[in-house]
């Protein structure tokens, strides 16, 4: 380094280990195997995208490793914490540990402005620090947009304080659902960019989306059908996620 | 209205059913409320008036002049069906080891006079050959447990004669025992009338004997005008009072008590139903708001506008017209309960019970317009959603920060979730009014309630207290001497004044007010006389005092002279040197020499005050020795009404106890409503905080905290507002006969406060349980596609 400094690479984190994993919705005739047996590892500091039609299956798998959902069989690790048998308090003890959510549709608090949806998040769960929120801001690039509401964001703009908000408590593993849904490419891109970046930092990070030209970004592409893996494809050069278009 | 919206309603309730059950059971309280007491208040009036009719109340009371030309004035007054003439008189009477005053009223012998008659519940009626017989009046022979055969003495003005209870009997003029409209609320067992022969009655008055022709008219005339005419001719004939049927004390005691029943039963009942109404409009909106999609699609179909109305409005309007209907059957069970225990507690012969159908059709009227109120606003605004936006979806639901939120944010040293908390409070205005007209609302109600008991408390202790400041008065034989001497040689005795009472009727510029005229000596220390500034004053060397309603009801000033006529006196003038504000009765006071001076009476008892130290005990043994001593003839414990009235207290506080729990239940329900409204409506956040691993404990709290501010922040208007609805009411109250100043203590005051601030915390378990039973999963995943 020009400074002469060693470069510090952060350790690679976030973990994920499914064995015959299976979730089932409904009774009778109107039975639906959500998960039907998935077995699956991602390595930590792995970015992984998950594709698949709708009803496939792919938001109870990203539901199911950040604990919001339970398996009705099998074993679920996600960064050394078994999930499996857990009681409910300790998935949210997990939640807040472990994991931070990016959703489609932001789920801003509309009171509160940038900085404090994100001064929220640190206040609540007790994780992270409120000092750092201003720089988590400056990182996803609202510098100048702290102290607006959601009101007065873009939709772009407001998912990057989702980002930021998801990021404040430090997780081990970032699970986005569909993040760049709501979308345009322009913006779409500029998010890509920051999980991206989330992940270069030792993070893992699983994406669930209906679009496959996001799939260049991963590591890892999943494509998942009927509660099944249908195939599993290893990027050897992930794409920046500035050269992806759609 | 179409099938399928009428399935998709039933559903809708169905989804939502324990918000709109609550709708529903509010709406039902105050129905149950309006039927019950309502009616109550109707078969209460008709019980009255039929015993009124069954007895042949007078319509119109004379007092004085001469009986023959007064009478004879009466049958020629046009609508006048009967008249008929008697003497009455206040005397002592010594019932057991009992000296009390008491009234004697004059009937004929053998046969019930053509007005005023009395039904016999027990015995038999006066005998023309048995001169010492006399009839009781039932709520004295339940005081002083008379029946017939036993005896009792009255006191003639100089010797006492014993009289034969023969039976007892039921008044109209005595349906409430009261001696005047001065004497309204006395003890028990201070008063006592008994029915005699007339001859007897005559001599047994003596000196305050008084004529009366009684008055009554043809169900035709019995109005206002005929009231006023024959008024005008009996003056004419020399009757110094006439004394109108809803003037007479009894009848306008009963009257202030129904006025508070007509309030209850049209007040209260309101309050719930417009909680109700509040709890409906939030809730409907909510519902359409989360059906805007579903609304557009519709009116992009081309369904028409006004069956999105009609569709929204059904929602209300089933919720209300169900716990009307319920409301409807339960107030229409109680009404027969609630009218018997009045009549029985009152002692009223008569109970008419009957259900009438413009109250259940106004019952179920405000049923069904608290869904209508409630649901309007929103289902018009359902009507007028243009398709297109709605159809764009969440992004465009946010609206821009107001001042409020901007203000809050520079707010950076509050924590955030405090700050959520104050600006939640202007994101859903209607949801943070909503809130707040329910505490407002329950707040009136508890107060209005509670109010008038505290006042009534208030009202006890100033009269007892402040105005009336002996604790006995001892009527004395005028014959009799050296009573005052030995008075004060009783042990406990403090202080012991002569005083003079007179019944007087005063009058100027055509008017007249039959009261009383007390005489004290100069600086007398049993009685305070209190100003309406609020300040005391002294008796005047000459001219007199009097109540301030005299002032209205007599047309004059301070400074006017009045004529203040006596019994068997002559008018005399005297100056009206003061007015005085005393919550019970309208009475007239003068120094003693000028009572003389105006009656021509002296001093004909005694008031005494005990040494502050004495034990009641003590009090009780004072009392038997002074009711033993020659020439006392009659013993009245001023402050035994006082102690009847703590004896109630634990009723009272009983009926408080209720009426907050009410209140609460009122708040509640609104508060419920809007709470579970405010989760449903923020559905995304509150998963997204509990996918982020937020404890559901401090959810619980950001929704606490929204809450009790929204609450606390209404609690100052709503303590205004139900101060103001009990000065009203208490004001309805006010007459010459009582004055009831709005007395609410600081424990009344943080009592109501403590009870709605209990309904909001305890709907926050409701809106706990929706968080914690949220399906995160399911809510993200609805959110996603």
């Amino acid at each position: 380094m020009a400074d002469g400094r060693a470069l510090k690479i952060p350790a690679p984190r976030g973990g994920v280990r499914l064995r015959g994993v299976t979730k089932t919705y409904g009774t009778g005739e109107a039975k639906l195997n959500a998960l039907d047996g998935v077995d699956l590892d991602i390595e930590p500091g792995e970015l992984v995208v998950v594709l698949g039609p709708s009803g496939s299956g792919k938001t109870t798998l990203l539901n199911m490793i950040g604990g919001i959902e339970s398996p009705d069989g099998g074993e679920l690790t996600v960064a050394d914490t078994t999930l499996t048998g857990r009681a409910p308090r300790e998935l949210v003890a997990f939640r807040r540990d472990r994991v931070g959510f990016v959703f489609q549709f932001f789920n801003l608090v509309p009171t509160l402005t940038a900085r404090e949806n994100v001064e929220a998040i640190v206040e609540l769960t007790g994780r992270g620090h409120r000092a750092e929120v201003p720089r988590l801001l400056e990182q996803v690039g609202l510098a100048d947009r702290m102290d607006h509401f959601p009101a007065q964001l873009s939709g772009g703009q407001q998912q990057r304080v989702s980002i930021a908000r998801a990021l404040a408590t430090d997780p081990d593993l970032l699970l986005a659902d569909e993040p760049t849904g709501a979308l345009d490419v322009a913006t779409g891109k500029t998010v890509l960019n920051l999980l991206q970046e989330a992940n270069r930092q030792g993070r893992g990070v699983l994406m669930v989306t209906h679009n496959a030209s996001i799939a260049s970004i991963a590591h890892r592409v999943i494509t998942m059908r009927d509660g099944r893996i249908q195939s599993m494809e290893r990027n050897a050069e992930p794409a920046d996620a500035a050269a992806v278009s759609w | 209205m179409h099938r399928i919206l009428l399935t998709k309603t039933r559903r809708d309730l169905r989804r939502r059913l324990p918000q709109f059950a609550a709708i529903a059971v509010t709406v039902m309280v105050g129905v149950v409320l309006f039927i019950s007491s309502y009616e109550a208040y109707q078969n209460l009036s008709a019980s009255y008036d039929r015993t009124y009719a069954r007895l042949r109340f007078a319509d119109v009371t004379a007092t004085g002049g001469n009986p023959r030309q007064v009478a004879a004035a009466a049958r020629h007054t046009s609508g006048v069906s009967a008249v008929s003439s008697r003497t009455q008189g206040d005397l002592p009477l010594r019932i057991g080891g009992d000296k009390l005053l008491g009234r004697v009223v004059g009937l004929p012998a053998g046969a019930q006079p053509s007005v005023d008659r009395v039904a016999v519940t027990s015995g038999h009626y006066l005998d023309p050959g048995d001169p010492t017989g006399v009839l009781v009046e039932s709520h004295a022979a339940k005081t002083f447990k008379l029946s017939p055969g036993n005896r009792l003495r009255a006191f003639d003005g100089s010797a006492w004669h014993t009289v034969t209870v023969r039976g007892v009997v039921d008044s109209a003029e005595y349906l409430w025992p009261a001696r005047s409209r001065q004497d309204s609320l006395d003890d028990p067992h201070s008063f006592a009338v008994i029915f005699a022969p007339e001859t007897t009655a005559r001599s047994l008055a003596g000196p305050s004997a008084a004529s009366q022709t009684l008055v009554r008219f043809t169900d035709d005339y019995r109005d206002s005008a005929t009231t006023k005419r024959a008024t005008a001719e009996l003056r004419a004939a020399g009757a110094v009072d006439v004394t109108p049927r809803s003037e007479q004390a009894s009848v306008a005691t009963l009257k202030e008590d129904l006025t508070g029943f007509q309030q209850l039963g049209l007040t209260f009942p309101l309050l719930f139903l417009a909680a109700a109404a509040v709890a409906a409009y939030v809730l409907i909106t909510r519902l359409v708001l989360s059906e805007r999609k579903v609304i557009a699609t519709f009116l992009a179909a081309g369904a028409p506008r006004r069956l999105v109305v009609q569709h929204y409005l059904s929602h209300g309007t089933v919720a209300g017209a169900t716990g009307a209907v319920v409301g409807l059957v339960l107030g229409t069970l109680s009404t027969d309960a609630v009218t018997r225990a009045y009549t029985s507690a009152l002692k009223v012969p008569d109970t008419v019970i009957e259900h009438r159908w413009p109250v259940a059709v106004i019952g179920l009227v405000f049923g069904l317009l608290v869904g209508l109120v409630g649901g309007i606003a929103p289902a018009l605004a359902a009507s007028r959603e243009a398709p297109a936006e709605a159809m764009r979806g969440d992004g465009g639901t946010l609206e821009p920060p107001g001042p409020w939120s901007r203000t809050v944010a520079r707010a950076r040293r509050i924590p955030v979730v405090a700050r959520l908390a104050l600006r939640e409070l202007t994101r859903s205005r209607r949801r943070t009014l909503a809130t707040m007209t329910g505490t407002v609302l329950s707040l009136v109600l508890v107060l209005a309630s509670v109010g008038m008991i505290t006042s009534m408390r208030s009202l006890v202790n100033v009269q007892y207290g402040t105005v009336q400041q002996e604790d006995a008065t001892i009527t004395a034989d005028t014959h009799a001497s050296g009573l005052a001497s030995s008075l004060r040689k009783v042990p406990g005795v403090a202080r012991v004044e002569p005083v003079t009472t007179v019944p007087v009727t005063v009058s100027a510029h055509g008017h007249s007010y039959a009261t009383s005229l007390t005489g004290y000596r100069q600086g007398t220390v049993m009685h305070g006389f209190r100003t309406p500034s609020g300040g005391t004053t002294s008796l005047p060397a000459q001219g007199v005092l009097a109540g301030k309603a005299i002032a209205s009801r007599l047309g004059v000033r301070v400074g006017d002279m009045v004529t203040v006529n006596s019994p068997g006196g002559e008018g005399r003038q005297a100056r009206l040197a003061g007015l005085l504000d005393e919550p019970i009765g309208t009475s007239v006071y003068a120094t003693d020499t000028t009572a003389r001076a105006l009656t021509g009476a002296g001093a004909d008892s005694y008031q005494l005050r005990f040494d502050h130290a004495v034990s009641e005990h003590a009090r009780d043994d004072a009392r038997a020795t002074i009711s033993n001593m020659v020439g006392v003839v009659a013993y009245t414990d001023a402050k035994a009404l006082r102690s009847q009235f703590d004896k109630y207290l634990g009723l009272f506080w009983l009926f408080a106890g209720v009426m907050l729990v009410l209140g609460a239940i009122l708040a509640l329900t609104v508060i419920y409503v809007t709470m579970t409204v405010n989760v449903a409506e923020r559905t995304g956040e509150l998963a997204t905080l509990r996918a982020a691993g937020v404890p559901l404990r401090r959810i619980a709290g950001i929704l606490a905290t929204e809450n009790l501010t929204a609450t606390l922040l209404a609690v100052p208007v709503g303590l205004v507002a139900g101060a103001a609805a009990a000065w009203e009411a208490l004001d309805s109250f006010s007459s010459d006969m009582f004055h009831i100043q709005l007395t609410l203590g600081w424990g009344t005051l943080l009592s109501a406060v403590a009870a709605v601030l209990a309904a909001s915390l305890l709907s926050q378990i409701p809106a706990i349980r929706m968080v914690r039973g949220l399906d995160i999963a399911r809510v993200v995943r609805e959110r996603a596609q």
